[in-house]
């Protein structure tokens, strides 16, 4: 017990020693917070309190930092998590909540773009053959999604949340199954396009205690598949890391763990474009943003670096859960909105 | 055995660095805004702001009864004076570094020579820029 509780304050101490800067952060974002409380100037209003609202603002950022966690433990983006939930449970506007989703879905993805980029797990050919389809259908999507939610009011928003909650069961069952993922593809035949890009690399296998080298393949396939993953983030607000790494794994043949840091880095690229538009229409409301994107960081960094050690498949069990639903309810939520009516459950 | 082969690309460092360090700068500044927010001048009312999402009103609804009218481009940009312009700057900032990132990486890869990936790597970060200039327009 006391050997445990030695090993945790020493993973601890070293996190404060290796990454100085999260402590800095930490300690930074605690202080401000305090600051707020204590010296608070706002006013409340007829809907909520001035302390309701500080309320809101710190309790954003603690579940933000939950949700990054969970996210890292259950190797899902935290934007899977976030808009559905939001999306199905509340009644707040839906580009509010897929700007801010598109926050949730990016920052831990951007945060951890460095570490990735240094492991050499993320192979910088891949991540750039990949990022130019993505980041076109990621502008793309975003602009539809504003376009529609003018065009189409209630109506639209019910579309968005009947599709969402169509595509989570997708989602769903991949996180399930694992979606047939290989660790280590061999493909059979390369292709005279993938060939032609050197989409190949290699990276040290701790596991194996070997050097994993790796091609792959079906370039073209991928490259268009990747402008419609960039449409469902841009449109959706959510990174749909699961269809990343699956194409770059089942379609393209990478290496499970060369899929999963590419995904990571691609998903913040294509949210990086998408975000622009709706930052530049007025949807990211920044005071309510800014707490989910403090907890992202946070949250990211403290889960790859912490956590390993917890139990990621119950873990990943929770979130299918949750995730189906969420799934439910936007389904029932968006059948009311696109016909008018009530379904009296939940 | 672990070897030089093994050492990461340098184009991939820089743009993982830039983003890595662009974004905790980032979050320094968002976090003096949100306390500025709270304790000064606002663009808009804090109180406005969260009362508004938690009623469930749409952007259109929140800027009309805020300013009067959608922004339609970097609002914050003109009031960095404020808690609530400060705070939007922090979180843009926090984004913008995936354009130099991809830039720079860019650069990078044709000094080694790799001109088809540079070029790709440039197209993408022009592709970044056509969305932060808004010009696809939404609506």
């Amino acid at each position: 017990m006391q050997k445990k509780r030695l090993k945790r304050k020493s993973r601890i101490w070293s996190l404060v020693t290796t990454v100085p800067e999260l402590t800095i952060l930490i300690l930074l974002i605690v202080g401000g917070y305090l600051i707020m409380a204590v010296f608070s100037r706002v006013e409340g209003t007829p809907v909520l309190s001035a302390t309701s609202i500080w309320l809101i603002i710190v309790g954003s950022f603690l579940i933000s930092t939950a949700i990054a966690i969970l996210a890292v433990i259950g190797g899902i983006g935290g934007g899977v998590i976030f808009t559905p939930i939001m999306l199905g449970f509340t009644t707040l506007d839906s580009l509010v909540i897929r700007a801010t989703g598109l926050v949730v879905a990016m920052f831990s993805g951007l945060i951890s773009t460095g570490p990735f980029m240094r492991s050499k797990l993320a192979n910088i050919r891949v991540v750039i053959y990949c990022g130019f389809p993505i980041t076109v259908g990621a502008i793309l999507g975003s602009v539809c999604a504003i376009r529609l939610h003018n065009a189409l009011g209630v109506v639209g928003d019910g579309i968005v949340r009947l599709s969402l909650g169509l595509l989570m069961i997708i989602i769903a069952y991949f996180l399930f199954t694992g979606g047939g993922k290989t660790e280590y593809p061999e493909p059979k035949k390369i292709d005279a396009l993938s060939a032609k890009l050197r989409l190949s690399g290699s990276y040290w296998e701790e596991s194996l205690g070997k050097v994993v080298n790796y091609h792959l393949v079906r370039a073209l396939p991928g490259g268009i598949m990747f402008i419609f993953l960039g449409f469902i983030a841009g449109f959706f607000g959510l990174g749909g890391g699961a269809f990343l790494t699956g194409t770059l794994n089942l379609v393209m043949m990478a290496p499970v763990k060369v899929a999963a840091a590419c995904s990571g880095v691609l998903l913040a690229i294509s949210n990086a474009t998408a975000i622009w538009t709706y930052i530049t229409y007025g949807a990211l409301i920044a005071i309510f943003a800014a707490p989910w994107m403090l907890g992202q960081v946070v949250g990211g960094i403290l889960g790859a670096h912490l956590l390993i050690n917890i139990r990621a498949g119950f873990v990943r069990k929770v979130l299918i859960a949750i995730l189906l639903v969420s799934c439910f309810k936007l389904v029932l939520k968006g059948i009311e909105e696109i016909f008018g009516i009530n379904i009296p459950i939940i | 055995m672990k070897d030089e082969s093994m050492k990461a690309p340098l184009a991939g460092i820089i743009y993982g660095e830039i983003v890595y360090w662009g974004l905790l700068a980032a979050c320094v500044v968002v976090v003096i805004g949100s306390v500025l927010a709270f304790l000064g001048k606002n663009y808009v009312p804090v109180s406005y702001w969260i009362s508004s999402i938690w009623q469930g009103k749409s952007v259109a609804e929140i800027w009309k009864g805020a300013v009067g009218a959608l922004p339609n481009g970097h609002w914050y940009l003109s009031h960095l004076n404020t808690g609530d312009g400060l705070t939007a700057l922090g979180i843009s900032l926090g984004v913008f570094p995936v354009i130099p990132g991809l830039l720079l990486c860019g650069a990078e890869l044709i000094k080694e020579r790799e001109i088809f990936y540079g070029l790709l790597a440039i197209g993408c970060g022009l592709v970044v820029i056509i969305g932060l200039l808004g010009l696809v327009p939404a609506s």
